[in-house]
Protein backbone atom coordinates (compact mmCIF):
# COMPACT_ATOMS: atom_id res chain seq x y z
CA UNK A 1 0.00 0.00 0.00
CA UNK A 2 1.29 3.40 -0.99
CA UNK A 3 0.16 6.60 0.73
CA UNK A 4 0.20 9.56 -1.64
CA UNK A 5 -0.99 13.18 -1.48
CA UNK A 6 -3.57 14.44 -3.94
CA UNK A 7 -4.05 18.20 -3.94
CA UNK A 8 -4.34 19.87 -0.53
CA UNK A 9 -7.29 17.86 0.72
CA UNK A 10 -6.76 14.35 -0.57
CA UNK A 11 -4.85 11.29 0.56
CA UNK A 12 -4.73 8.33 -1.79
CA UNK A 13 -4.17 4.80 -0.57
CA UNK A 14 -2.96 2.93 -3.63
CA UNK A 15 -3.21 -0.86 -3.55
CA UNK A 16 -2.33 -1.75 -7.15
CA UNK A 17 -2.72 -0.65 -10.73
CA UNK A 18 -4.80 -3.46 -12.28
CA UNK A 19 -8.45 -4.33 -11.77
CA UNK A 20 -8.31 -7.64 -9.90
CA UNK A 21 -10.35 -9.26 -7.14
CA UNK A 22 -7.21 -9.40 -4.98
CA UNK A 23 -6.66 -5.62 -5.19
CA UNK A 24 -10.39 -5.09 -4.67
CA UNK A 25 -10.24 -7.11 -1.44
CA UNK A 26 -7.47 -4.84 -0.11
CA UNK A 27 -9.34 -1.67 -1.05
CA UNK A 28 -12.53 -2.95 0.52
CA UNK A 29 -10.88 -3.92 3.77
CA UNK A 30 -9.21 -0.51 4.04
CA UNK A 31 -12.46 1.25 3.17
CA UNK A 32 -14.54 -0.63 5.74
CA UNK A 33 -11.89 -0.28 8.41
CA UNK A 34 -11.27 3.42 7.85
CA UNK A 35 -14.98 4.26 7.58
CA UNK A 36 -15.49 2.67 10.98
CA UNK A 37 -12.35 4.29 12.44
CA UNK A 38 -13.79 7.81 12.00
CA UNK A 39 -10.44 9.57 11.64
CA UNK A 40 -10.82 13.24 12.66
CA UNK A 41 -11.11 15.67 9.75
CA UNK A 42 -11.98 13.04 7.12
CA UNK A 43 -15.13 14.16 5.28
CA UNK A 44 -15.43 11.48 2.58
CA UNK A 45 -13.82 8.17 1.73
CA UNK A 46 -14.12 7.15 -1.90
CA UNK A 47 -13.17 3.52 -2.58
CA UNK A 48 -12.63 2.49 -6.19
CA UNK A 49 -10.94 -0.28 -8.19
CA UNK A 50 -7.38 0.15 -6.99
CA UNK A 51 -7.40 3.04 -4.54
CA UNK A 52 -9.16 4.57 -1.59
CA UNK A 53 -9.33 8.37 -1.58
CA UNK A 54 -9.60 10.07 1.80
CA UNK A 55 -10.95 13.60 1.45
CA UNK A 56 -10.09 15.75 4.46
CA UNK A 57 -10.72 19.18 5.90
CA UNK A 58 -7.34 20.92 5.97
CA UNK A 59 -8.38 23.07 8.95
CA UNK A 60 -8.84 19.96 11.08
CA UNK A 61 -6.05 17.67 9.96
CA UNK A 62 -3.19 17.49 7.47
CA UNK A 63 -1.80 14.99 5.00
CA UNK A 64 1.08 14.20 7.38
CA UNK A 65 -1.19 13.63 10.37
CA UNK A 66 -3.57 11.48 8.39
CA UNK A 67 -0.79 9.48 6.74
CA UNK A 68 0.67 8.88 10.21
CA UNK A 69 -2.69 7.73 11.55
CA UNK A 70 -3.15 5.32 8.64
CA UNK A 71 0.38 3.93 9.00
CA UNK A 72 -0.13 3.41 12.72
CA UNK A 73 -3.25 1.37 12.05
CA UNK A 74 -1.77 -0.61 9.19
CA UNK A 75 -1.48 -3.89 11.06
CA UNK A 76 -4.89 -3.59 12.63
CA UNK A 77 -6.38 -2.73 9.23
CA UNK A 78 -4.81 -5.76 7.54
CA UNK A 79 -6.20 -8.04 10.26
CA UNK A 80 -9.62 -6.38 10.39
CA UNK A 81 -12.84 -8.37 10.04
CA UNK A 82 -14.20 -8.92 6.60
CA UNK A 83 -17.85 -7.93 6.30
CA UNK A 84 -20.27 -10.41 4.79
CA UNK A 85 -20.98 -9.44 1.19
CA UNK A 86 -24.63 -9.02 0.23
CA UNK A 87 -25.92 -10.62 -2.97
CA UNK A 88 -28.48 -8.92 -5.20
CA UNK A 89 -30.51 -10.54 -7.94
CA UNK A 90 -31.40 -8.11 -10.71
CA UNK A 91 -34.11 -9.00 -13.27
CA UNK A 92 -33.28 -7.76 -16.76
CA UNK A 93 -35.26 -7.62 -19.98
CA UNK A 94 -32.56 -8.26 -22.58
CA UNK A 95 -32.44 -7.07 -26.19
CA UNK A 96 -35.16 -5.47 -28.27
CA UNK A 97 -36.01 -1.83 -27.57
CA UNK A 98 -34.39 -2.08 -24.12
CA UNK A 99 -31.07 -3.36 -25.48
CA UNK A 100 -30.27 -1.28 -28.57
CA UNK A 101 -26.66 -2.51 -28.67
CA UNK A 102 -27.46 -6.23 -28.44
CA UNK A 103 -26.88 -6.73 -32.19
CA UNK A 104 -23.50 -5.01 -32.02
CA UNK A 105 -22.50 -7.15 -29.04
CA UNK A 106 -23.55 -10.31 -30.93
CA UNK A 107 -21.57 -9.24 -33.98
CA UNK A 108 -18.52 -8.39 -31.84
CA UNK A 109 -18.58 -11.62 -29.86
CA UNK A 110 -19.82 -13.95 -32.58
CA UNK A 111 -22.46 -15.17 -30.10
CA UNK A 112 -26.22 -15.39 -30.58
CA UNK A 113 -28.45 -13.20 -28.42
CA UNK A 114 -29.36 -16.24 -26.29
CA UNK A 115 -25.67 -16.97 -25.76
CA UNK A 116 -24.95 -13.37 -24.78
CA UNK A 117 -27.79 -13.49 -22.23
CA UNK A 118 -26.61 -16.88 -20.99
CA UNK A 119 -23.09 -15.55 -20.58
CA UNK A 120 -24.17 -12.30 -18.87
CA UNK A 121 -26.50 -14.09 -16.42
CA UNK A 122 -24.21 -16.98 -15.53
CA UNK A 123 -21.60 -14.98 -13.60
CA UNK A 124 -21.71 -13.50 -10.13
CA UNK A 125 -20.27 -9.98 -10.34
CA UNK A 126 -18.54 -7.94 -7.70
CA UNK A 127 -19.31 -4.25 -7.14
CA UNK A 128 -15.82 -2.81 -7.57
CA UNK A 129 -16.94 0.76 -7.00
CA UNK A 130 -20.03 2.96 -6.86
CA UNK A 131 -19.77 6.20 -8.78
CA UNK A 132 -20.01 7.90 -12.17
CA UNK A 133 -23.66 8.46 -11.19
CA UNK A 134 -25.15 8.17 -7.69
CA UNK A 135 -25.55 4.47 -6.97
CA UNK A 136 -24.07 3.33 -10.32
CA UNK A 137 -22.35 -0.03 -9.69
CA UNK A 138 -19.16 -0.76 -11.60
CA UNK A 139 -19.46 -4.54 -11.88
CA UNK A 140 -16.92 -7.11 -12.94
CA UNK A 141 -15.17 -9.08 -14.02
CA UNK A 142 -17.12 -9.63 -17.24
CA UNK A 143 -16.49 -12.77 -19.30
CA UNK A 144 -13.87 -11.98 -21.97
CA UNK A 145 -16.26 -13.38 -24.57
CA UNK A 146 -18.41 -10.29 -24.07
CA UNK A 147 -15.60 -7.78 -24.52
CA UNK A 148 -16.77 -4.74 -26.49
CA UNK A 149 -15.11 -1.32 -26.59
CA UNK A 150 -16.98 1.78 -25.43
CA UNK A 151 -18.87 3.80 -28.02
CA UNK A 152 -16.63 6.32 -29.79
CA UNK A 153 -19.19 9.04 -29.23
CA UNK A 154 -21.20 8.60 -26.03
CA UNK A 155 -25.01 8.70 -26.27
CA UNK A 156 -26.53 11.95 -25.08
CA UNK A 157 -29.12 10.09 -23.03
CA UNK A 158 -29.02 6.55 -21.72
CA UNK A 159 -32.32 5.72 -19.98
CA UNK A 160 -32.40 4.97 -16.25
CA UNK A 161 -32.30 1.23 -15.58
CA UNK A 162 -30.23 0.42 -18.66
CA UNK A 163 -27.91 -2.56 -18.18
CA UNK A 164 -24.74 -2.05 -20.17
CA UNK A 165 -21.31 -3.51 -20.81
CA UNK A 166 -17.95 -2.04 -21.81
CA UNK A 167 -14.58 -3.74 -21.98
CA UNK A 168 -14.55 -6.16 -19.03
CA UNK A 169 -17.17 -4.35 -16.98
CA UNK A 170 -20.91 -4.22 -16.69
CA UNK A 171 -23.16 -1.76 -14.88
CA UNK A 172 -26.63 -0.29 -14.39
CA UNK A 173 -27.45 3.34 -15.25
CA UNK A 174 -29.16 4.67 -12.15
CA UNK A 175 -30.34 7.91 -13.79
CA UNK A 176 -30.99 9.13 -17.32
CA UNK A 177 -27.51 10.24 -18.27
CA UNK A 178 -25.03 10.57 -21.11
CA UNK A 179 -23.07 7.35 -21.46
CA UNK A 180 -20.71 5.41 -23.69
CA UNK A 181 -21.33 1.80 -22.61
CA UNK A 182 -23.17 -0.73 -24.82
CA UNK A 183 -26.76 -1.21 -23.69
CA UNK A 184 -27.98 -4.81 -23.72
CA UNK A 185 -31.10 -4.66 -21.53
CA UNK A 186 -33.07 -2.85 -18.88
CA UNK A 187 -34.13 -3.52 -15.31
CA UNK A 188 -37.16 -2.18 -13.44
CA UNK A 189 -35.17 -2.16 -10.21
CA UNK A 190 -34.28 1.35 -9.10
CA UNK A 191 -30.86 1.00 -7.48
CA UNK A 192 -30.75 4.56 -6.15
CA UNK A 193 -33.42 6.61 -4.42
CA UNK A 194 -32.32 9.98 -2.99
CA UNK A 195 -35.55 10.19 -0.98
CA UNK A 196 -35.13 6.92 0.88
CA UNK A 197 -32.25 5.89 3.18
CA UNK A 198 -29.97 4.03 2.74
CA UNK A 199 -30.32 5.58 -0.76
CA UNK A 200 -28.05 3.18 -2.66
CA UNK A 201 -28.96 -0.47 -3.19
CA UNK A 202 -25.34 -1.29 -3.95
CA UNK A 203 -22.27 -0.84 -1.82
CA UNK A 204 -18.72 -1.51 -2.85
CA UNK A 205 -18.01 -5.23 -2.35
CA UNK A 206 -21.61 -6.43 -2.90
CA UNK A 207 -22.27 -9.38 -5.24
CA UNK A 208 -24.71 -9.11 -8.15
CA UNK A 209 -26.36 -11.71 -10.33
CA UNK A 210 -28.51 -10.82 -13.34
CA UNK A 211 -31.52 -12.94 -14.26
CA UNK A 212 -33.40 -12.81 -17.53
CA UNK A 213 -36.87 -11.42 -16.80
CA UNK B 1 -43.66 36.54 9.28
CA UNK B 2 -44.91 34.80 6.15
CA UNK B 3 -43.08 35.62 2.99
CA UNK B 4 -42.23 34.18 -0.39
CA UNK B 5 -40.31 34.91 -3.55
CA UNK B 6 -41.58 34.50 -7.07
CA UNK B 7 -39.25 34.18 -10.02
CA UNK B 8 -40.06 36.79 -12.65
CA UNK B 9 -37.06 35.99 -14.84
CA UNK B 10 -34.51 33.23 -14.05
CA UNK B 11 -31.63 34.86 -15.98
CA UNK B 12 -29.66 32.24 -17.90
CA UNK B 13 -29.70 29.76 -15.07
CA UNK B 14 -30.80 29.94 -11.47
CA UNK B 15 -30.64 27.15 -8.95
CA UNK B 16 -31.19 26.55 -5.27
CA UNK B 17 -27.85 25.76 -3.59
CA UNK B 18 -26.43 25.32 -0.12
CA UNK B 19 -23.33 23.73 1.41
CA UNK B 20 -24.19 20.49 -0.41
CA UNK B 21 -23.93 16.81 0.43
CA UNK B 22 -20.58 15.91 1.91
CA UNK B 23 -20.25 12.36 3.21
CA UNK B 24 -22.00 10.54 0.38
CA UNK B 25 -19.19 10.36 -2.17
CA UNK B 26 -18.71 6.62 -1.55
CA UNK B 27 -22.12 6.06 -3.14
CA UNK B 28 -21.36 8.35 -6.06
CA UNK B 29 -23.29 11.33 -4.73
CA UNK B 30 -21.43 14.59 -5.41
CA UNK B 31 -21.49 17.66 -3.17
CA UNK B 32 -23.42 19.92 -5.57
CA UNK B 33 -22.58 22.81 -3.22
CA UNK B 34 -22.50 26.54 -4.01
CA UNK B 35 -19.53 26.98 -6.33
CA UNK B 36 -18.25 30.16 -4.66
CA UNK B 37 -18.09 29.02 -1.05
CA UNK B 38 -16.92 32.39 0.27
CA UNK B 39 -19.67 34.39 -1.45
CA UNK B 40 -22.20 31.87 -0.15
CA UNK B 41 -20.88 31.96 3.43
CA UNK B 42 -20.64 35.77 3.42
CA UNK B 43 -24.23 35.98 2.20
CA UNK B 44 -25.48 34.06 5.22
CA UNK B 45 -23.32 36.13 7.57
CA UNK B 46 -24.72 39.34 6.14
CA UNK B 47 -28.24 38.02 6.67
CA UNK B 48 -27.53 36.58 10.15
CA UNK B 49 -28.64 33.17 8.87
CA UNK B 50 -27.50 29.81 10.14
CA UNK B 51 -24.38 28.90 8.10
CA UNK B 52 -25.37 26.83 5.08
CA UNK B 53 -28.87 28.33 4.68
CA UNK B 54 -29.93 27.75 1.06
CA UNK B 55 -29.71 30.59 -1.46
CA UNK B 56 -30.07 31.06 -5.21
CA UNK B 57 -27.05 30.70 -7.48
CA UNK B 58 -27.59 32.62 -10.69
CA UNK B 59 -25.72 33.60 -13.80
CA UNK B 60 -26.71 35.89 -16.61
CA UNK B 61 -28.51 39.22 -16.60
CA UNK B 62 -32.18 40.10 -16.40
CA UNK B 63 -32.70 37.85 -13.38
CA UNK B 64 -35.70 39.20 -11.50
CA UNK B 65 -37.81 38.11 -8.56
CA UNK B 66 -40.79 39.55 -6.72
CA UNK B 67 -41.09 39.55 -2.94
CA UNK B 68 -44.32 38.83 -1.20
CA UNK B 69 -43.93 39.68 2.45
CA UNK B 70 -41.23 41.82 4.04
CA UNK B 71 -37.81 40.26 3.74
CA UNK B 72 -34.21 41.32 4.15
CA UNK B 73 -32.12 40.10 1.23
CA UNK B 74 -28.61 40.43 -0.23
CA UNK B 75 -26.68 39.67 -3.40
CA UNK B 76 -23.06 38.46 -3.20
CA UNK B 77 -20.69 36.75 -5.61
CA UNK B 78 -20.32 38.41 -9.01
CA UNK B 79 -20.50 42.20 -8.77
CA UNK B 80 -23.86 43.22 -10.18
CA UNK B 81 -25.83 46.33 -11.00
CA UNK B 82 -29.08 45.35 -9.28
CA UNK B 83 -32.20 47.34 -8.56
CA UNK B 84 -35.05 47.05 -6.10
CA UNK B 85 -37.95 48.78 -7.82
CA UNK B 86 -35.55 51.14 -9.57
CA UNK B 87 -33.37 51.95 -6.56
CA UNK B 88 -29.83 50.61 -6.87
CA UNK B 89 -28.91 47.78 -4.52
CA UNK B 90 -25.36 47.76 -3.24
CA UNK B 91 -23.41 44.54 -3.93
CA UNK B 92 -22.52 42.37 -0.92
CA UNK B 93 -24.92 44.31 1.33
CA UNK B 94 -28.28 43.66 2.93
CA UNK B 95 -31.37 45.54 1.82
CA UNK B 96 -34.99 45.52 3.00
CA UNK B 97 -37.56 44.43 0.47
CA UNK B 98 -41.23 45.21 1.02
CA UNK B 99 -44.06 42.98 -0.10
CA UNK B 100 -44.67 43.50 -3.82
CA UNK B 101 -41.22 44.90 -4.61
CA UNK B 102 -39.12 43.46 -7.44
CA UNK B 103 -35.37 42.79 -7.45
CA UNK B 104 -33.83 42.94 -10.90
CA UNK B 105 -30.22 42.32 -11.93
CA UNK B 106 -29.53 44.56 -14.90
CA UNK B 107 -25.84 43.88 -15.38
CA UNK B 108 -23.02 41.68 -14.20
CA UNK B 109 -20.00 43.93 -13.81
CA UNK B 110 -17.36 41.47 -12.62
CA UNK B 111 -17.39 37.70 -12.19
CA UNK B 112 -19.99 35.22 -13.33
CA UNK B 113 -22.18 33.59 -10.67
CA UNK B 114 -24.00 35.61 -8.04
CA UNK B 115 -25.87 34.51 -4.95
CA UNK B 116 -29.22 35.88 -3.84
CA UNK B 117 -30.11 35.16 -0.23
CA UNK B 118 -32.96 35.95 2.15
CA UNK B 119 -33.42 36.36 5.90
CA UNK B 120 -35.41 33.14 6.08
CA UNK B 121 -35.37 29.50 5.08
CA UNK B 122 -36.71 28.36 1.73
CA UNK B 123 -39.50 25.91 2.33
CA UNK B 124 -38.12 23.13 0.18
CA UNK B 125 -37.57 19.60 1.45
CA UNK B 126 -33.90 18.74 2.03
CA UNK B 127 -32.80 15.70 0.03
CA UNK B 128 -29.96 13.72 1.59
CA UNK B 129 -29.50 16.53 4.08
CA UNK B 130 -29.24 19.34 1.54
CA UNK B 131 -31.37 21.69 -0.54
CA UNK B 132 -28.72 21.94 -3.28
CA UNK B 133 -29.90 21.06 -6.76
CA UNK B 134 -28.31 18.04 -8.41
CA UNK B 135 -29.11 19.06 -11.98
CA UNK B 136 -27.73 15.94 -13.63
CA UNK B 137 -29.85 13.59 -11.53
CA UNK B 138 -32.72 16.04 -10.99
CA UNK B 139 -33.04 15.92 -7.22
CA UNK B 140 -32.77 18.54 -4.47
CA UNK B 141 -33.55 22.24 -4.91
CA UNK B 142 -36.94 22.87 -6.45
CA UNK B 143 -37.95 19.55 -8.04
CA UNK B 144 -34.32 19.02 -9.04
CA UNK B 145 -34.47 21.57 -11.83
CA UNK B 146 -33.43 25.12 -12.66
CA UNK B 147 -35.92 27.80 -11.61
CA UNK B 148 -38.36 29.08 -14.20
CA UNK B 149 -40.64 32.09 -14.44
CA UNK B 150 -43.55 31.76 -12.07
CA UNK B 151 -41.80 29.52 -9.52
CA UNK B 152 -42.78 30.52 -6.03
CA UNK B 153 -40.76 29.56 -2.97
CA UNK B 154 -42.11 30.23 0.51
CA UNK B 155 -39.68 31.57 3.10
CA UNK B 156 -40.03 30.46 6.70
CA UNK B 157 -38.90 32.43 9.73
CA UNK B 158 -38.26 35.71 7.91
CA UNK B 159 -37.13 38.63 10.01
CA UNK B 160 -35.70 42.09 9.46
CA UNK B 161 -31.95 42.16 9.71
CA UNK B 162 -29.71 45.16 10.42
CA UNK B 163 -28.03 46.86 7.52
CA UNK B 164 -24.63 45.29 6.89
CA UNK B 165 -22.20 45.32 4.03
CA UNK B 166 -18.80 44.19 2.88
CA UNK B 167 -16.75 47.28 1.96
CA UNK B 168 -16.05 47.49 -1.77
CA UNK B 169 -12.33 47.16 -1.07
CA UNK B 170 -12.97 43.73 0.49
CA UNK B 171 -15.07 42.21 -2.29
CA UNK B 172 -12.86 39.55 -3.91
CA UNK B 173 -11.49 40.02 -7.41
CA UNK B 174 -13.40 37.81 -9.84
CA UNK B 175 -12.64 39.22 -13.28
CA UNK B 176 -10.65 37.72 -16.15
CA UNK B 177 -7.91 37.03 -16.92
CA UNK B 178 -7.71 34.27 -14.31
CA UNK B 179 -4.37 32.99 -13.07
CA UNK B 180 -4.96 29.72 -11.23
CA UNK B 181 -2.30 28.27 -8.96
CA UNK B 182 -1.87 24.60 -9.63
CA UNK B 183 -0.43 21.69 -7.68
CA UNK B 184 0.93 18.65 -9.52
CA UNK B 185 -1.75 16.05 -10.13
CA UNK B 186 -1.39 12.31 -9.48
CA UNK B 187 -0.81 11.57 -13.20
CA UNK B 188 1.58 14.41 -14.01
CA UNK B 189 4.08 11.81 -15.24
CA UNK B 190 1.76 10.69 -18.04
CA UNK B 191 2.50 13.91 -19.91
CA UNK B 192 5.67 14.86 -21.76
CA UNK B 193 7.83 17.10 -19.58
CA UNK B 194 7.80 19.85 -22.24
CA UNK B 195 4.08 19.81 -22.61
CA UNK B 196 3.46 19.82 -18.86
CA UNK B 197 5.92 22.66 -18.31
CA UNK B 198 4.30 24.78 -20.99
CA UNK B 199 0.88 24.05 -19.52
CA UNK B 200 1.59 25.47 -16.07
CA UNK B 201 4.74 27.58 -16.22
CA UNK B 202 3.59 31.22 -16.31
CA UNK B 203 6.82 32.25 -18.00
CA UNK B 204 5.66 30.32 -21.08
CA UNK B 205 2.66 32.66 -21.22
CA UNK B 206 0.24 29.98 -22.42
CA UNK B 207 -3.39 31.05 -22.18
CA UNK B 208 -6.46 28.91 -22.37
CA UNK B 209 -9.95 30.08 -23.15
CA UNK B 210 -13.07 28.87 -21.31
CA UNK B 211 -15.24 26.86 -23.68
CA UNK B 212 -18.94 27.59 -24.09
CA UNK B 213 -19.47 23.87 -23.38
CA UNK B 214 -18.57 24.41 -19.73
CA UNK B 215 -21.19 23.78 -17.08
CA UNK B 216 -21.55 23.11 -13.37
CA UNK B 217 -19.90 19.70 -13.78
CA UNK B 218 -16.74 20.92 -15.44
CA UNK B 219 -14.99 23.87 -17.02
CA UNK B 220 -13.68 22.91 -20.45
CA UNK B 221 -10.66 24.80 -21.70
CA UNK B 222 -9.62 25.47 -25.28
CA UNK B 223 -6.03 26.08 -26.25
CA UNK B 224 -2.87 24.09 -26.74
CA UNK B 225 -3.63 20.45 -25.87
CA UNK B 226 -1.33 18.60 -23.48
CA UNK B 227 0.74 15.80 -25.00
CA UNK B 228 0.77 12.34 -23.49
CA UNK B 229 4.16 10.71 -23.13
CA UNK B 230 2.90 7.35 -24.29
CA UNK B 231 0.51 6.31 -27.01
CA UNK B 232 -2.18 4.84 -24.78
CA UNK B 233 -3.25 8.43 -24.06
CA UNK B 234 -3.34 8.32 -20.34
CA UNK B 235 -6.67 6.71 -19.51
CA UNK B 236 -6.46 5.53 -15.90
CA UNK B 237 -8.48 3.11 -13.84
CA UNK B 238 -11.36 5.27 -12.55
CA UNK B 239 -10.89 6.58 -9.04
CA UNK B 240 -11.95 9.28 -6.59
CA UNK B 241 -11.87 12.90 -7.74
CA UNK B 242 -11.38 16.16 -5.86
CA UNK B 243 -12.97 19.45 -6.94
CA UNK B 244 -10.50 21.65 -8.79
CA UNK B 245 -8.76 18.69 -10.43
CA UNK B 246 -7.58 19.34 -13.98
CA UNK B 247 -8.48 16.21 -15.94
CA UNK B 248 -7.12 15.60 -19.40
CA UNK B 249 -9.08 13.34 -21.77
CA UNK B 250 -7.37 11.70 -24.77
CA UNK B 251 -7.81 14.80 -26.94
CA UNK B 252 -5.49 16.70 -24.55
CA UNK B 253 -7.93 19.55 -23.79
CA UNK B 254 -8.02 20.18 -20.02
CA UNK B 255 -11.24 20.09 -18.01
CA UNK B 256 -11.45 21.56 -14.49
CA UNK B 257 -13.70 19.33 -12.36
CA UNK B 258 -16.22 21.15 -10.16
CA UNK B 259 -18.59 19.74 -7.52
CA UNK B 260 -20.70 17.26 -9.50
CA UNK B 261 -18.46 14.21 -9.97
CA UNK B 262 -16.98 11.78 -7.45
CA UNK B 263 -14.97 9.52 -9.77
CA UNK B 264 -13.16 9.88 -13.06
CA UNK B 265 -10.96 7.96 -15.47
CA UNK B 266 -9.00 10.71 -17.18
CA UNK B 267 -5.41 11.56 -16.34
CA UNK B 268 -5.20 14.21 -13.63
CA UNK B 269 -2.55 16.74 -14.59
CA UNK B 270 -3.03 19.08 -11.65
CA UNK B 271 -5.20 20.34 -8.85
CA UNK B 272 -6.18 24.01 -8.49
CA UNK B 273 -4.91 25.41 -5.17
CA UNK B 274 -7.64 25.62 -2.53
CA UNK B 275 -7.09 29.39 -2.29
CA UNK B 276 -8.30 29.70 -5.91
CA UNK B 277 -11.28 27.30 -5.80
CA UNK B 278 -13.92 30.02 -5.31
CA UNK B 279 -12.55 31.78 -8.37
CA UNK B 280 -13.68 28.81 -10.49
CA UNK B 281 -17.31 29.94 -10.02
CA UNK B 282 -16.44 33.03 -12.04
CA UNK B 283 -14.83 31.54 -15.15
CA UNK B 284 -17.13 32.69 -17.94
CA UNK B 285 -17.16 31.26 -21.44
CA UNK B 286 -14.36 32.92 -23.45
CA UNK B 287 -12.49 34.16 -20.34
CA UNK B 288 -8.72 33.71 -20.49
CA UNK B 289 -7.12 31.32 -18.00
CA UNK B 290 -3.51 30.58 -17.16
CA UNK B 291 -2.05 28.03 -14.78
CA UNK B 292 0.84 28.80 -12.45
CA UNK B 293 2.41 25.72 -10.89
CA UNK B 294 3.11 25.87 -7.15
CA UNK B 295 4.70 23.55 -4.60
CA UNK B 296 2.67 22.19 -1.68
CA UNK B 297 4.48 24.73 0.54
CA UNK B 298 3.48 27.61 -1.70
CA UNK B 299 -0.11 26.33 -1.81
CA UNK B 300 -0.13 26.33 1.99
CA UNK B 301 1.10 29.95 2.06
CA UNK B 302 -1.63 30.91 -0.40
CA UNK B 303 -4.19 29.11 1.71
CA UNK B 304 -3.00 30.89 4.89
CA UNK B 305 -3.16 34.24 3.12
CA UNK B 306 -6.64 33.41 1.87
CA UNK B 307 -7.64 32.45 5.42
CA UNK B 308 -6.51 35.85 6.77
CA UNK B 309 -8.34 37.64 3.99
CA UNK B 310 -11.55 35.69 4.69
CA UNK B 311 -11.27 36.46 8.44
CA UNK B 312 -10.87 40.17 7.81
CA UNK B 313 -13.81 40.09 5.38
CA UNK B 314 -15.95 38.42 8.04
CA UNK B 315 -14.77 40.94 10.63
CA UNK B 316 -15.97 43.71 8.33
CA UNK B 317 -19.39 42.14 8.17
CA UNK B 318 -19.52 42.03 11.97
CA UNK B 319 -22.55 40.60 13.67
Amino acid sequence: MEILPYGENGLRLVFGSEITLETHALVRRAYLYLSAAGLPGVTDIIPSFTTCLLVFDGSRTSFEKLAGAVRERRGEMAASAWGEARTHEIPVTYGGEFGPDMDTVCAYSGLTEEEVVECHTSAVYTVFAVGFLPGFPYLGPLDKKLFVPRLDAPRVKVPEGSVAIAQLQTGIYTFDSPGGWRIIGRTRIRPFDPEKPPYSLFAMGDQVRFVSA
Amino acid sequence: MDAAIEIVNPGWLSLVVDAGRPGFAHMGVPRSSALDALAFAALNRLLENTPGTAALEVFGTEFALRFSGDVTAAVTGARTAAFLDGAQVEPWATFDAKAGSTLRVAQVLEGFRYYVGFSGTMELPPVMGSRSTNLECTFGGLAGRPLVRGDRIALAGCRRVARRSVPASHIPAMGAPHVLHLLDGPEKELFTADSFDKFCNIEKNLWYSVSTKSNRTGIRLQGEPLSFARTEKGGIVSEGLLPGTVQVPPDGAPIIVLFEKTMGGYARAGVVASADLDRLAHLRPKDRVMFDCVSPGEALELSDARGSYVSSLYKNIGG
